[in-house]
């Protein structure tokens, strides 16, 4: 069901045994060259845009950069993004917002897929939910600026049950504000680790259920004790998917709160944008992206490749 | 096979609780905004929300008449095709040397690909902007096809690769007694055999370059590169203050063809999303 | 206005684009006309008219026509110009022109007459949305820009001016007698000239000002709304707003526009300007965080008590929205909140509002501010720039510039002749409070490095606004930031970039003037 590994059972060596006619009278050389050379495009393309990137970046961020006149300032730009406040909040306003986000997603997409796996109509079920996860980003997060902010709807809606007197300023509140940004992450992306899960729970051993109900054990508890641990290198892949997407937040705040409240909604992406191309100090920017870029690799190494091989013992 | 899971012992109701109010949490939203590009502009944004608004196609005469609406189409579908195309002709060669090759280097090569997946675009957009600056590629389509097949090679690659794996090897042990080369052992047996396997990549990768924002945002400037996506941004800025209306239209237009899209491809959709590491 | 219009795309006579333009374009249909192919001048001008140009439907509703001119004739440059002096020394060259994305063709249209009266063919070159500035100054550094002439956001006209990427126009301007005199001081010192030389020609002549919901403020009230003395101050409107506030259901006391970056900057500003605040001292030390900046804090601070739920995360967009849909009682906006909310396919309140005089404070003074606004200019390293000058003049002359403010279509107008015009009036309810304050106009000075100082400023502005820190650590920190700027562009070493004493004058026009009531 989980193939995380890179050794798959189809794998062949790079000299396959009975090589092709036209292969063979090539040189060894080429031969060995040959896997390599199918995959050189890509990795070609992929430097384009990382090394690239990553080499001006950290070029560019030596310098104050004013019009054509590039003034070299050393480690300054590091020396003032390290003091800088508002860096370090949108570090941390990435990682509030982000994790939160992510264990709501996942503990509501992991409630209803045990509720739809078994359900006869899973599969009407799995067309409806995936709704909000097709709509464009920046269209959720004008359905949500509108329902909360500038059309009122949500204030209006609570209102009339009663439970509060007038309408709420959400922009105006660090919690209210991220809050926005969080349930527009909620509806748009619980479908897809529901997706995910409830293929995972589907492509379960059935019989193991079934000797479990035999045991006299009630469906939670099957799923809590059985199908829960099973799922555990899926629900590693699926979250560090996500994750990858909501550190890169940036439509949601982009559209609906632009940082508001004094920056505790500014992600670590508008940061960077809003530097470079709101106020035009490329140089500063480009430091943050140089550490951002660091961060992004050691990540990389650590949560990504472990999340993809731990299916693999 | 899941709807023969018998559900003895749990409670029906509390289920349909569940599921139906995630339904309606997912339904509801949508169908007001839908009514909001039903209305006209006045009743949007009122003192107190309307829920019975005038029937009004404004907003649809509007895109239309007003607003480049066919180039945001053309350009959005350019590029998602472009990109595709590029994405695909780059990476079956390279999921076919990782999964069918044994040679040093070829893990890292795996997850150095794997790792693009996370590069944010904030954090290369700067140099990229410079970049296409210099090759004068800003505002076209071109950049745009460069840029999202760049983003989505990644996911392209090991879907691809993950339905390669599938493939048992007698069958292409067949071939090459036979005499095929490698090549042509891919186009003629591999290719066809994972057909599925690309069209969901091409899915999963086309929703990824329709829903991009920021590289199109500071790529695209005029009608000739705008997408739908960052066709939305531009019913806000203008001295017509935010048009919901018709970014509710434009919303819709967009989300119906990969609606109907992904459901045709929902069998594969899991495979895709997770990159191949989860078979659904 | 609208910044991010202003930053990005569109206004330029969209509302007329739509409608009669295209006729007139067509009526010359090829471009590049020989000289003595050219229309008689006069038979072009009579067509630049408001039953050409002035949206239907707006006509119809303040019975505009023909027989009553919006502005003055002699004052209008295109009928005053010499246009076959202009053909025998331009007739066949061209103007390149960097226009904001998705209205190239509206503007192709704005000029198709231009390119019949002058001979002059002018090419569109499509800029760059939120990359404008980025694109602009790329092109300016390369020496080869591909534009003759730009229109942009007018805080940026330090940028542009200092490191000489633009023409001076002074010698066209007399040359081709352009009515400098026609266009309030604020925008001809502000817009215009930059270290005591003209760059630029004033495009989108803004002003912020205070508009009131006349039937919720007067039943407040009890009786009439008078311009000037309803809302003396900023104490009264503060006290008013609280007696506004949820007076009717979901009606806020005031809305203003408190969102980070400039949006904050701007509505302190503004307050802080009745105050007496300046930003800085003759040495160019940064001082608004001296009384006249608490001051203004301290009102905002206190309005915003009464402001409208969501306006910490309110630019102009969300406002407009907010004003025009009935959300807020009073409002303290640009003047074209007041234009718009007289068009009911806009507005919700159109004969429900009235734009008021700017409220005073104790011990300061009376300026009504010129914030933010555009300005045309035309690059240094144009091969044509006498043509692009010419265009420029044109797209800015007084009968169209009228026109787009019957059109409301937030492109304003910054002439004596046209806002005190009577006939005007009736079709822009500002108009009449607007010509009168813009004798006593403040204005923050064009520098270098001024636009990242606005938003450096406004995000301090809104972390108070939301109760992150006091009023008075906001300024602080905003002066601190605001200094090394400063010092980042050479303000400091030497010889500065910009003499004070060339902007002094147009920082507060009202200096010396008595009140006007």
């Amino acid at each position: 069901m989980i193939d995380t590994t890179l050794d798959g059972s189809g794998a062949a060596s790079a000299a396959p045994a009975r090589a092709g006619y036209r292969f063979r009278r090539r040189s060894r050389a080429l031969r060995r060259a040959f896997p390599y050379l199918l995959v050189a495009p890509a990795v070609c393309f992929l430097l384009m845009i990382t090394l690239y990137p990553g080499a001006y970046a950290i070029y560019q961020s030596l310098f104050y950069v004013k019009f054509n006149t590039w003034q070299f300032v050393g480690l300054d730009n590091y020396r003032d993004l390290f003091a800088d406040r508002e860096f370090w909040a949108a570090l941390w306003n990435t990682l509030v917002i982000g994790g939160t986000a992510l264990i709501l997603e996942c503990a509501l997409a992991l409630l209803i897929a045990y509720y739809a796996y078994r359900d006869p109509w899973v599969k009407g079920w799995r067309i409806i939910f995936l709704v909000p996860m097709l709509f464009m980003p920046s269209a959720v997060a004008f359905i949500w600026k509108l329902a909360f902010m500038d059309g009122r709807v949500i204030s209006d809606l609570l209102m009339r049950i009663g439970l509060i007197e007038s309408n709420i300023g959400w922009t105006s509140s660090v919690w209210l504000s991220r809050l926005t940004l969080i349930i527009a992450d909620v509806w748009q992306w619980t479908p897809f680790l529901f997706i995910i899960f409830v293929a995972a729970l589907q492509g379960q051993d059935e019989e193991i259920e079934e000797a479990a109900r035999l045991d006299g054990a009630s469906w939670p508890a099957i799923f809590w004790n059985i199908s829960l641990p099973m799922m555990r290198p899926v629900i590693a892949v699926a979250v560090v998917l996500r994750g990858i997407d909501i550190t890169t937040m940036f439509a949601n705040v982009f559209i609906m709160t632009r940082g508001t409240p004094g920056g505790s909604t500014e992600t670590i992406s508008y940061f960077i944008y809003r530097i470079g191309f709101k106020t035009f100090n490329f140089g500063y920017a480009s430091a943050a992206s140089f550490v951002m870029l660091v961060i992004t690799l050691v990540a990389a190494q650590f949560v990504v490749k472990r999340a993809f091989r731990s299916g693999r013992d | 096979m899941a709807s023969q899971r018998r559900s003895k012992g749990e409670s029906l109701i509390l289920r349909y609780f569940v599921l139906g109010g995630w339904a309606l949490f997912c339904l509801v939203p949508v169908l007001w905004f839908l009514s909001i590009g039903l209305r006209p502009r006045t009743e949007i944004i009122t003192p107190q929300p309307i829920y019975m608004p005038t029937f009004s196609l404004d907003a649809w005469h509007m895109i239309w008449k007003d607003w480049p609406m066919g180039y945001y189409l053309r350009n959005s579908v350019l590029a998602i095709l472009g990109s595709v195309a590029i994405d695909l002709v780059l990476a079956i060669p390279a999921a076919y040397s990782l999964a069918r090759y044994r040679y040093r280097g070829r893990e890292d090569i795996g997850f150095y690909i794997l790792s693009t997946r996370m590069m944010a675009p904030a954090i290369v957009a700067i140099p990229i902007f410079f970049l296409f600056k210099s090759m004068n590629l800003l505002d076209t389509v071109w950049a745009l096809m460069l840029i999202y097949a760049a983003i989505n090679l990644s996911v392209v690659t090991w879907i691809i690769r993950s339905y390669m794996l599938d493939i048992p090897k007698e069958l292409e042990d067949a071939a090459r007694t036979d005499g095929a080369s490698d090549l042509r052992i891919l186009w003629e047996i591999i290719i066809p055999a994972i057909l599925p396997g690309i069209i969901t990549a091409g899915v999963i990768g086309g929703i990824f370059a329709i829903n991009e924002f920021l590289f199109t945002l500071l790529i695209a400037s005029t009608k000739s590169a705008y997408t739908m996506s960052v066709a939305l941004a531009n019913f806000t800025g203008g001295s017509d203050g935010v048009i919901y209306n018709a970014i509710a239209l434009v919303a819709f237009i967009a989300f119906v063809p990969v609606f109907l899209v992904v459901v045709a491809i929902q069998k594969h959709l899991s495979r895709g999303l997770t990159m191949g590491a989860v078979k659904g | 206005m609208r910044i991010s219009g202003k930053l990005s795309r569109r206004s330029l006579l969209k509302g007329g684009s739509a409608l009669g333009l295209s006729a007139i374009g067509a009526s010359w249909g090829g471009r590049l006309l020989a000289a003595s192919q050219l229309p008689d001048p006069q038979s072009v001008l009579d067509d630049i008219s408001i039953s050409k140009y002035v949206r239907a439907d707006y006509r119809d509703l303040y019975g505009m026509s023909d027989d009553k001119p919006i502005w003055d004739k002699s004052k209008d440059w295109i009928r005053t110009a010499d246009w076959e002096a202009v053909r025998s020394q331009l007739s066949g060259t061209t103007v390149r022109f960097a226009i904001g994305a998705a209205d190239q063709e509206s503007a192709a249209e704005a000029l198709a007459p231009f390119e019949a009266l002058s001979g002059i063919k002018v090419e569109l070159v499509p800029i760059p949305d939120d990359s404008f500035y980025d694109k602009a100054i790329a092109e300016f550094i390369s020496g080869n820009a591909s534009f003759d002439a730009l229109q942009f956001f007018s805080p940026w006209l330090g940028d542009f001016a200092a490191p000489g990427f633009l023409a001076p126009l002074d010698d066209y301007a007399a040359k081709w007698k352009l009515p400098l005199d026609d266009f309030y001081d604020t925008y001809r010192l502000n817009y215009g000239y930059f270290n005591g030389q003209m760059y630029g020609i004033p495009f989108d002549c803004d002003i912020q000002m205070v508009h009131l919901r006349k039937s919720l403020v007067e039943e407040v009230l009890g009786g009439p709304i008078d311009k000037w003395n309803s809302v003396p101050s900023y104490d009264e409107l503060i006290r008013l707003s609280a007696e506004l506030n949820g007076k009717k259901a979901g009606v806020a006391g005031v809305g203003l526009l408190g969102a980070r970056g400039f949006w904050s900057t701007y509505t302190w500003e503004h307050i802080a300007a009745q105050a007496g605040m300046v930003l800085f001292d003759e040495n160019w030390e940064p001082v608004f965080n001296g009384d006249a900046g608490m001051k203004g804090m301290d009102t905002l601070l206190a309005l915003s008590k009464n402001a409208i739920e969501g306006f910490a995360g309110a630019g102009w967009g969300e406002n407009r929205a907010a004003w025009l849909g009935g959300q807020v009682a009073t409002n303290i906006s640009w003047q074209d909140s007041g234009t718009q909310a007289m068009r009911p396919d806009q507005s919700q309140i159109v004969d429900d509002f009235v734009t008021i005089y700017e409220p005073r404070i104790d011990g300061g003074r009376f300026a009504p501010p010129n914030i933010a606004g555009s300005t045309s200019c035309v690059a240094a390293n144009s091969q044509n720039p006498e043509g692009a000058f010419l265009m420029l003049a044109f797209l800015t002359t007084s009968s169209i510039m009228a026109m787009n403010e019957a059109n409301a279509n937030g492109v304003a107008p910054g002439y004596k002749s046209v806002l005190n015009n009577p006939n005007l009036q009736e079709v822009s309810q500002p108009a009449e409070v607007w010509a009168k304050s813009l004798e006593y106009a403040w204005c923050a000075p064009r520098l270098p490095g001024m636009f990242e100082m606005e938003q450096a400023i406004g995000n301090e502005i809104n972390r108070a606004l939301v109760g992150q820190i006091t009023g008075k650590e906001a300024l602080e920190n905003a002066t601190a930031t605001v200094r090394n700027i400063m010092d980042r562009n050479g303000f400091y070493g030497g010889q500065p970039p910009v003499d004070y004493a060339a902007v002094a004058p147009g920082l507060w026009i009202g200096e010396g003037k008595a009140l006007p009531f």
